[in-house]
């Protein structure tokens, strides 16, 4: 049987796929991109909310239009992207076979770059395998590809970003979040997406575990109870709320068996989420021409699995002759800056498991955001994003030193400063005047700012914050101003609801209430 | 020589637990008692409590088990989790049609 | 230095069945396993067939004397079901080639006295209704089966381990040792273990090892493939085989079909270090059952494994004491088909151990076949 031959075959098409692909295509490399989906962008398309990093790591662009761009680049690159391409196995000689339709077929290839990502981890409690227990992802998956809610009430296990994430996105499509739990005595994401999710009122219960799922042949309740530091219930400590869904949020694991079936060397390293190839400096398996990148060889995040894939494109360019080591090695320094960017602040990998009680700054870390998922009226005014002035001005609640600077790049008045190191917290610059464009606000990837006048002269203050529900309010509207931690503080108007292409789909709603509550009232509901 | 090398070794006795009765691999529904009860007769190595019990063995391939049965394992083995070899991954890496893998077709080119 | 009455190497079936029969005894047995996991070897990589039919003449006595005697038991033996089911097994031919061929087998086996006859392709379909039109014979001997190897393996080990057998794995055996001319010491990469007779049972590796002390064992590698489907209904108990060996396999207890068969380059595959599927062999099993058994092409293929067995130059294995190293005991060689004979060669091994008449006939798996060949018209 005659096998076609690429210079390199890439399984998976998600972003390191597609990255990798792209850069090794530029280099003149033969290359296709299989994937099992029928849609290509790996997590990328159920990723609706906008991106964290700096403008090079498409920063406030929502995951599913940066994979629309990278399959632009792709099909520009002339990478061949194979959808509904089962990849069976991965044989001795580079050999990749895959099921296309009723058939199969075998395919060799100089390189085989393996981006196949992760898989979602299960817990054990009582009732786990009742209908309604799912991952957080296949929710995200049945929400944001399929436009299907996965249920009406939801319980969320896990306080990683994927659990917070998704609890703000189950809140956008309707379901009501009745609280996110976990062991952890700590919220393990970044504490702006804890922030945006308590505000609405969804109540955090760290130190706490799922002990039973109820139901007969669906989940019909849920009961939670606090743990000890050995991870043990506590007796009396139990809470019970009426669900159709619990979702469980508990980390990823690489789906790695391609590469431990080629024979590469494995090893079992926690803190990259269990089975990893080991990998030399270019991203080389053991197996010589067997290359991996992205949450294969180590759970990250989409931002930086596409510059693994990128760096593995060029790594593969060089390795089958199409670039000399110059070239490899000066695009890789620039790959391995930007990487290095990305890998800073309280949540780099280097920092996991650390308990960091102050901001580099030497600002102390609020408390109440990693016990209770937002922060106190006392605690945020000591964050440099806060300040008082006596005309309307940006409010910044962006209290981690997390990578990411769009709200500076933002604001053309300049009244926004974090810096030349992309982790320092934004300050407010007091003797700039903001026109109140709102640009920061709808920048924010976190929904940290907001812009507030304090007093607006008759007793009223207004408080303009990111809105991303539907239906949007109108003007008019009259509701409830909700505190950080999501109680109704105050009655609330709608003043304006702004709109822009520019704000990429971030309403921008401006609420008046009265003028003590300026710098507490941070939601609207109506 | 290691301390999982001797299959003689002393890991106390087979204590039954309340929750033994959860299913861990819901595709073969294997319990978390009987892969206890295994380790405690000699098996010490996730690929012979997958033979034993077929965990992992389903159509899912221990993609959602695999690591809890790792865990449960290495808790009745008093070791790391870290030290156990996982199972051998082997192909097809999804499930496939007996017709489908027969059908072998070239590429035109 | 560690020390026993019997060192067995090689915790494979054959193994575990010599050391679960010889603690049965009263011997104190140490079994040293060079791989971490138990019957990682062929023991665990077969198609778990139980059958006398096709069998070289040579080695029929061991595989009727287990079926007669020890597998109809060996769940209650050994305290773990092993999954025996004895509802025969069928040969099929498609062409008065393979017709010829069946009938060839069948009358070496009754030669010997074994129930086995050639049916036509109405009876074969009575006997199993789901096989092809194109089935038009058959060899069908009624008191074959199959068992779980994987079940089975770890059943023996299991129970030697009760008996008090001790275990160690990831023992590398580097050389065997005499003391006084009398086989004494076998020497690991961690340790030293004393005995007064080795029983060496460790597939392929035992060319080498026998080789420490100077003796040869002709055999190759041969790398068999398998593949494992989800779990259907339950359809048929035969085992199957054809006279082409374009496939063979049964359907479990649990209700998967596990069914092997070949590519043709079998004695030819590349080792890479990991006994993975080659690409090609998988589908040949495939098409192959796809056309006996129609309704199972559709059935889904959940897992594939190979293994590497080892191919005795005529065939059968060498179950022997060996004059020239007093102590020994070899039991390799098994050529692909010792699971089902595995527990009648843990008595005959443990006969041999005790110097007992073994409990049937195994006069043709002497090591000295080998040598020469009868000069003498």
């Amino acid at each position: 049987m005659k096998i076609k031959r690429f210079d390199l075959i890439v399984v998976g098409a998600g972003p390191s796929g597609l990255s990798a692909a792209i850069e090794a295509a530029k280099s003149g490399l033969k290359t296709v991109v299989f994937d099992e989906n029928a849609r290509p962008g790996g997590q990328l398309f159920k990723q609706i909310h906008k991106f964290f990093g700096s403008k090079e790591h498409k920063a406030k662009i929502r995951g599913f239009h940066i994979g629309e761009q990278l399959l632009k680049e792709a099909d520009e690159a002339g990478v061949e992207v194979v959808l509904n391409a089962t990849v069976i196995g991965l044989y001795q000689d580079h050999e990749v076979v895959v099921r296309l339709g009723e058939e199969v077929h075998h395919y060799k290839a100089d390189a085989v770059l393996i981006a196949t990502g992760a898989a979602e981890n299960m817990v054990l409690f009582d009732g786990w395998t009742l209908p309604g227990v799912m991952g957080a992802g296949a929710a995200q998956t049945l929400m944001n590809l399929y436009g299907v809610k996965p249920g009406n009430r939801v319980l969320m296990l896990g306080s990683g970003n994927v659990g917070l994430v998704v609890s703000y996105q189950l809140l956008q499509a309707g379901c009501q979040v009745v609280a996110l739990v976990d062991a952890a005595p700590k919220i393990g994401g970044y504490g702006v997406h804890a922030a945006k999710v308590a505000r609405t009122g969804v109540p955090f219960y760290l130190s706490h575990t799922i002990k039973t799922v109820e139901g007969e042949d669906h989940v019909t309740g849920v009961t939670i109870a606090q743990v000890d530091n050995h991870f043990q219930f506590i007796e009396g400590t139990e809470k019970h709320f009426d669900v159709d869904t619990v979702c469980v949020a508990v980390g990823l694991s690489p789906m790695s068996q391609l590469m431990k079936m080629a024979g590469c060397a494995m090893e079992d390293n926690p803190k990259r989420g269990g089975q990893v190839p080991l990998l030399d400096e270019y991203g080389m398996t053991s197996v010589p021409g067997v290359f991996s990148a992205g949450d294969v060889s180590g759970i990250e995040e989409a931002s930086s699995a596409m510059i693994e894939g990128r760096m593995a494109g060029t790594a593969i360019a060089e390795y089958l002759g199409f670039i000399t080591k110059e070239e490899r090695d000066r695009n890789l320094e620039a790959l391995n800056n930007s990487l290095s960017g990305l890998r800073q602040g309280m949540f780099a990998p280097a920092n996991r498991g650390k308990d960091i009680k102050e901001t580099e700054e030497g600002i102390p870390i609020s408390q109440n955001l990693l016990h209770h998922g937002f922060v106190t009226d006392e605690e945020i005014m000591r964050f440099p994003g806060v300040t008082h002035q006596d005309r309307i001005h940006p409010v910044i609640e962006c209290t981690q030193n997390i990578p990411c600077n769009p709200c500076q790049d933002a604001c053309h008045i300049h009244c926004i400063k974090i810096g030349d190191k992309i982790t320092q917290l934004p300050a407010v610059d007091t003797t700039k005047t903001c026109i109140n464009c709102g640009m920061c606000v709808a920048s924010c990837p976190g929904q940290a700012i907001f812009l507030v006048n304090e007093d607006e002269g008759d007793g009223t203050a207004t408080v303009t914050l990111p809105y991303e529900f539907l239906p949007l309010p109108e003007v008019g509207a009259k509701g409830k101003a909700l505190s950080r931690s999501g109680q109704p503080l105050c009655d609330a108007e709608v003043t304006q609801v702004r709109t822009a292409p520019a704000f990429d789909s971030t309403a921008l709603l401006t609420m008046k209430v009265p003028k003590e509550y300026a710098m507490r009232a941070r939601f609207f509901k109506a | 020589m290691d301390e999982l090398q001797d299959r003689s070794r002393d890991i106390g006795p087979f204590v039954a637990q309340p929750d033994d009765d959860m299913i861990v691999c819901r595709c073969e529904e294997v319990t978390k008692g009987e892969i206890r009860k295994a380790v405690h007769e000699g098996l010490y190595t996730i690929p012979e409590i997958r033979r034993f019990l077929r965990c992992g063995m389903g159509l899912c391939q221990g993609q959602t088990c695999a690591k809890l049965v790792k865990s449960i394992v290495a808790r009745e083995l008093k070791v790391s989790p870290a030290v156990l070899e996982p199972a051998t991954s082997r192909s097809p890496m999804r499930p496939i049609e007996m017709h489908v893998f027969a059908d072998e077709k070239e590429d035109d080119e | 230095m560690k020390s026993a009455d019997v060192v067995v190497i090689g915790a494979g079936i054959i193994g575990s069945a010599s050391a679960y029969y010889l603690a049965k005894a009263g011997y104190k047995v140490i079994v040293l396993e060079k791989a971490d996991v138990i019957g990682d070897g062929g023991s665990s990589r077969n198609g778990g067939g139980v059958r006398q039919s096709g069998r070289d003449p040579r080695e029929l006595p061991l595989a009727m004397y287990g079926i007669e005697n020890l597998w109809p038991t060996l769940s209650e033996e050994l305290g773990y079901d092993v999954e025996y089911c004895k509802k025969g097994n069928l040969r099929l031919g498609k062409t008065e080639k393979h017709l010829k061929t069946l009938q060839g087998l069948t009358d070496r086996a009754v030669a010997v006295g074994l129930d086995v006859r050639m049916i036509d392709g109405d009876e074969v379909r009575q006997i199993n209704p789901y096989l092809s039109k194109e089935v038009i014979g058959a060899s069908w001997c009624p008191t074959d089966g199959h068992a779980n190897p994987l079940k089975a393996t770890l059943a023996f080990y299991m129970a030697a381990r009760r008996l008090g057998v001790r275990y160690y794995t990831g023992e590398t055996v580097k050389c065997l040792k005499k003391e006084h001319g009398v086989l004494r010491y076998v020497e690991t990469n961690d340790e030293i273990f004393a005995a007064d007779h080795v029983v060496l049972a460790a597939g392929y590796a035992s060319r080498a090892i026998a080789g420490t002390v100077d003796l040869d064992i002709p055999m190759v590698t041969r790398l068999v493939e398998c593949l494992v489907t989800e779990m259907e209904p339950k359809m048929f108990e035969q085992m199957l085989g054809t006279a082409e060996a374009d496939f063979y396999g049964h359907q479990t207890r649990h209700g998967s079909f596990v069914m092997g068969g070949s590519s043709g380059y079998e004695l030819y595959k590349k080792d890479n270090g990991t006994p993975i599927n080659s690409s090609t062999t998988v589908p040949c099993i495939a098409r192959g059952i796809c056309r006996y058994v129609p309704l199972l092409s559709d059935a889904k293929i959940v897992r594939a494994w190979a293994g590497w067995t080892d191919v005795m130059s005529d065939g059968v294995p060498v179950i022997d004491t060996v004059e020239e190293v007093p102590g020994l005991v070899l039991a390799c060689g098994f050529s692909g088909h010792g699971f089902g004979i595995a527990p009648a060669v843990g008595a005959v091994v443990k006969n041999l151990v005790a110097g007992e008449k073994t409990v049937c006939d195994i006069s043709g798996l002497k090591y000295d076949r080998f040598y020469a060949k009868d000069v003498v018209a």
